[in-house]
């Protein structure tokens, strides 16, 4: 309890003195926001003054040696010098053993400490794919950034899509490798909520080498506090479902697209995937071989084919990404199933059908109808 | 009591200018099918130095793009290209051959008195093995390149679209052996070749450290090709060895590949410490502090590289017993480690200090040597490790060690050896300099590395937040010092081999046996084999002005051999 309450109150403190490198005390280590952090913290700067006294002790030495027995031209070679000794040898053999045993042990009792969640612990299934992350929650929300309750463990469980991935938070002082074909979990407590703007989360990382986009997966780790926290996991989870069908290619796509845009570009941009631009009109005319196995859009596309209509087609596309693999491209887009339901779907197709209405970035041009313009402020970040 | 019988340098005087290896014979042929392991030790040094000018080139492209946050020369394909060539072209062509290849194939036989390694044809095979992986290396940038990293993690490393993996994997694998017949030529070299009179503990400690390097090279290579050759099959074949999607696990991947690569960071790191037990005690002419205890620090440090490889993987999923056992054992290697350095330091106490070039090198690597090991400690913890695994704090953990400490000895190394390998004198105050110039940048570039990595920016990044910046911009300045310190020492040289003067058989004050034979060594190295004494025993030796370096006097040595025979009796 005691120690709870100590490293709320250096995490609290290290937030108020923000940016990090502001203050002596933060000249290493960044803001520390979980309760894990304040162990961390100490041992490194125990470390710190271990390193910082012996790197003085040889340097010391090494510099006053160095001066003092100089060579001035003419002098004989000196041969006092003691060849060995067998007491100072053993002292600096042994007192570095004993110092690295005692390290060890306080870093291995705050390891353990550092990987085993409390047992009433808040579950977050989290999927890490190239160059994204999705956090699900037990009712079925999902979300890009991680939103968390306060005051509670909360644990991680990890998987992957594709690569090897990492989740670092750095804030938090925990990371763990995603290895596909396993799950691995991670946990952690923040008691300093940051409230549901983006810009004020800790930062999420990958730490593990993943590709093209690998620096591209930093996400926001938003805390709230419980009761804030479960009014926006219930609105999480129905977002998609309170839009209007006919509004949600304007007010859901946007949001959803953020996700495609670091591949799939709206002005025509050759990136890691085929451009959106034009998509409708390449998919709805006869002709143009544009797979790598020779096939036209019209080859598969078609009543009695193997997609009845475009739709149909844009939705495989991105539940089975690496069935027809436009010429060119490579199969590299991870599979959104069970990650984007039938309305996100709809939405993005329903955007295809709408590329005018938007910018590059992919932001809605046109402005609402005045009726409609009261349910935009209700529909929250995504 | 022994004295030495060889002929004295100022008797060979005559002989000198007629009987050098390096106008020994003359033309193409005899340099590329030469037994003889000076000229291949001098083959490997241009080629390795060649290689660290190309992985260097990588390196300051990769600074380049760091200077801004997203892009800022090229894209992120091109950037996770340039990082993994500048990693796999320094471990692989640069620093572990470095040292055993180049620098102890030259110096090695000499220091033993003999006339050539215990296998002079498999020394020029593993020679044209090096060339050969350099090769594939070369040919998989025509073949698109590669973007792994250089640890080749699967299963990125199995599905990246990138052509080169498999050709770079191959060099890779005939790389490693070039390594192992060096290493078994080294160890039977050792054991077969000593002179009469050189006892195991009368061995020059650059020995020891060449044979605990040469045990690991023979042990630990073969695993690193097995990993690569079960790579290519899976890449090739879609067997599922490591590729989970097929059966495999990515976590046994990264066993086999540390259970090579943590030993390798040993097989670069510990015959620069060789190098530097030389250094240190030949320019201060003192009797190196210690030696037993340096000389078993080398083997210990050996036989713990092979059981610590765990710490490579203290978040990737491996148990937490096995994460506590390895983080236990990595401990144990702070020992030697901490052994060395106060070795080294108590070595200067009561010396006769020259401050030459090399000399500045080994203070150099005592300093980057101490801030490497001593910031292993913060990732051999396990909990703070957590916290900086994979961060900017580990490349530069690895760079002080790796570059500041490995390369910095070799270059150091490659200061001591030139007269005798070239036969010529440098200018050394401008050798000086840039040995300055290094050491600053060097810390410049890796010192706010560690500030990066601690506040939480993970490495391999291509973008980055913009409060990261203003250390990568400080990063980047250091390394184009760096980057010009290298230039001005690579100058010195040409300069010396241009119109160099002409260098003493014992410039420094060397008591080991390469100093006893002229500047450069003739063909057979020594007409007789030479008797051996203490190689640390600097009380004879005496400046001569005429000869522009260390004789040994007369009254002086008899004084030493009174001397001995009194310890003796």
């Amino acid at each position: 309890m005691l120690s709870t309450l100590t490293s709320i109150f250096i995490a609290t403190a290290s937030v108020q003195t923000a940016p990090p490198v502001a203050t002596p005390a933060d000249f290493w280590l960044p803001i520390g926001a979980s309760v894990q952090a304040h162990n961390v913290d100490l041992m490194f700067n125990i470390i710190n003054y271990i390193c910082y006294f012996f790197f003085v002790v040889i340097l010391a030495m090494m510099v006053w040696f160095v001066i003092k027995y100089r060579a001035k031209p003419g002098t004989r070679i000196r041969t006092d010098g003691m060849t060995h000794h067998a007491v100072l040898e053993l002292s600096w053999s042994v007192i570095p053993l004993l110092i690295c045993i005692a390290i060890f042990f306080f870093g291995f009792t705050g390891y353990v400490d550092l990987i085993t969640p409390p047992k009433n612990s808040f579950d977050v299934n989290v999927t890490a794919f190239k160059w994204g992350w999705q956090f699900k929650y037990p009712n079925g929300a999902q979300s890009d950034n991680l939103v968390v309750p306060s005051n509670r463990p909360v644990r991680l469980v990890m998987r992957s899509n594709d690569v090897l991935h990492c989740c670092f938070i750095p804030a938090f002082r925990v990371k763990k490798d995603i290895v596909p074909g396993r799950y691995s979990t991670l946990w952690f407590q923040c008691d300093i909520p940051t409230g549901i703007e983006e810009k004020n989360g800790y930062h999420l990382f990958c730490t593990e080498y993943c590709g093209t986009g690998h620096s591209n997966m930093n996400r926001r780790v938003m805390v709230l506090p419980q009761a804030e926290f479960d009014e926006w996991l219930v609105k999480q989870a129905q977002w998609l479902d309170e839009i209007p069908d006919d509004e949600l290619y304007f007010k859901a796509g946007p949001k959803i697209y953020a996700r495609c845009q670091q591949c799939h570009s709206l002005d025509g941009t050759v990136g890691l995937g085929p451009s959106w631009q034009g998509v409708w009109t390449r998919l709805t005319t006869p002709g143009g071989a544009r797979f790598s196995d020779g096939k036209s859009y019209s080859d598969i596309i078609g009543l009695g084919k193997e997609y009845a209509t475009p739709e149909d087609y844009i939705r495989d596309s991105i539940y089975n990404p690496g069935k027809h693999l436009v010429a060119t491209y490579g199969n590299v887009m991870p599979t959104f199933k069970g990650q984007l339901n039938d309305r996100a779907v709809d939405s993005v197709i329903g955007m295809m059908k709408h590329l005018d209405e938007f910018d590059v970035k992919g932001a809605w041009t046109k402005t609402l109808p005045p009726a409609a313009a009261k349910t935009e402020t209700k529909s929250e970040q995504k | 009591m022994t004295t030495i019988v060889t002929p004295r340098p100022e008797l060979l005087d005559t002989s000198a200018t007629t009987d050098n290896y390096l106008t020994f014979t003359r033309g193409f042929r005899s340099w590329a099918l030469t037994l003889d392991h000076k000229r291949i030790g001098v083959m490997y040094m241009s080629a390795v130095l060649a290689s660290f000018f190309v992985g260097g080139v990588f390196a300051l492209l990769l600074r380049t793009e760091l200077l801004t946050p997203g892009r800022t020369i090229v894209s992120a394909d091109t950037y996770n290209q340039f990082f993994t060539l500048h990693g796999a072209i320094m471990v692989f062509l640069v620093i572990i051959p470095s040292i055993p290849a180049a620098l102890g194939n030259f110096v090695l036989p000499i220091m033993l008195g003999a006339k050539d390694v215990a296998f002079p044809k498999l020394n020029l095979f593993s020679f044209y093995l090096w060339v050969g992986g350099a090769l594939f290396t070369l040919y998989s940038l025509a073949a698109g390149g590669f973007d792994t990293g250089w640890t080749f993690y699967t299963p990125y490393s199995t599905t990246t679209t990138t052509g080169g993996v498999i050709p770079v994997l191959t060099g890779v694998f005939i790389l490693g052996f070039s390594s192992i017949f060096t290493g078994l030529n080294f160890i039977v070299t050792v054991h077969k070749l000593r002179p009469p009179g050189m006892t195991w503990f009368r061995m020059p400690l650059f020995l020891w450290a060449l044979y605990a390097t040469a045990i690991i090279q023979v042990l630990a290579t073969p695993v690193l090709a097995i990993t690569v050759c079960l790579l290519i099959v899976e890449r090739t074949m879609n067997i599922g060895i490591f590729n989970p999607s097929m059966g495999g696990d990515p976590v046994l991947y990264q066993h086999f590949f540390w259970f090579y690569s943590h030993p390798a960071v040993y097989i670069m790191i510990v015959p620069a410490m060789g190098i530097i037990s030389e250094i240190i005690s030949v320019h201060a002419h003192r009797q190196i502090f210690g030696y037993r205890f340096i000389a078993f620090s080398s083997i210990a440090i050996a036989m713990f590289s092979f059981i610590v490889w765990g710490h490579h993987m203290f978040v990737s999923g491996q148990s937490g017993l096995m994460n506590t056992i390895f983080s236990l054992i990595s401990f144990s290697v702070a020992i030697p480690s901490a052994v060395k350095t106060f070795n080294w330091t108590m070595t200067l106490y009561k010396g006769t200090i020259s401050l030459t070039a090399p000399m500045m090198y080994g203070l150099s690597f005592i300093f980057l040597f101490t801030i490497g090991g001593l910031t292993g400690i913060h990732l051999a913890t396990l909990n703070t490790d957590v916290h900086l695994h994979d961060t900017y704090f580990v490349v530069a953990h690895f760079h002080y060690v790796m570059m500041g400490s490995a390369l910095i000895g070799m270059i150091g190394g490659l200061h001591h050896w030139w007269p005798k390998m070239t036969g010529r004198m440098y200018n050394e105050k401008a050798a000086i300099i840039a040995c300055i110039i290094i050491f600053v940048g060097f810390n410049i570039t890796f010192f706010t590395q560690f500030m990066l990595g601690s506040q939480g920016m993970p490495r391999r990044y291509y973008d980055y937040l913009p409060e990261f910046q203003i250390y990568h911009v400080i990063s980047t300045i250091g390394a184009y010092i760096m980057a010009c310190g290298f230039f001005l020492c690579a100058a010195c040289f040409v300069q010396s081999l241009l119109g160099g003067k002409k260098a003493p058989a014992n410039p420094w004050g060397g008591r080991s046996l390469e100093w006893q034979c002229t500047s450069p060594p003739p063909h057979d190295n020594f007409s007789a084999p030479p008797t051996v004494g203490n190689c640390y025993d600097f009380s004879m030796l005496r400046w001569d002005e005429k000869e522009q370096g260390y004789v040994v006097d007369k009254e002086l040595e008899a004084v030493a051999i009174a001397a001995e025979a009194r310890g003796h009796s």
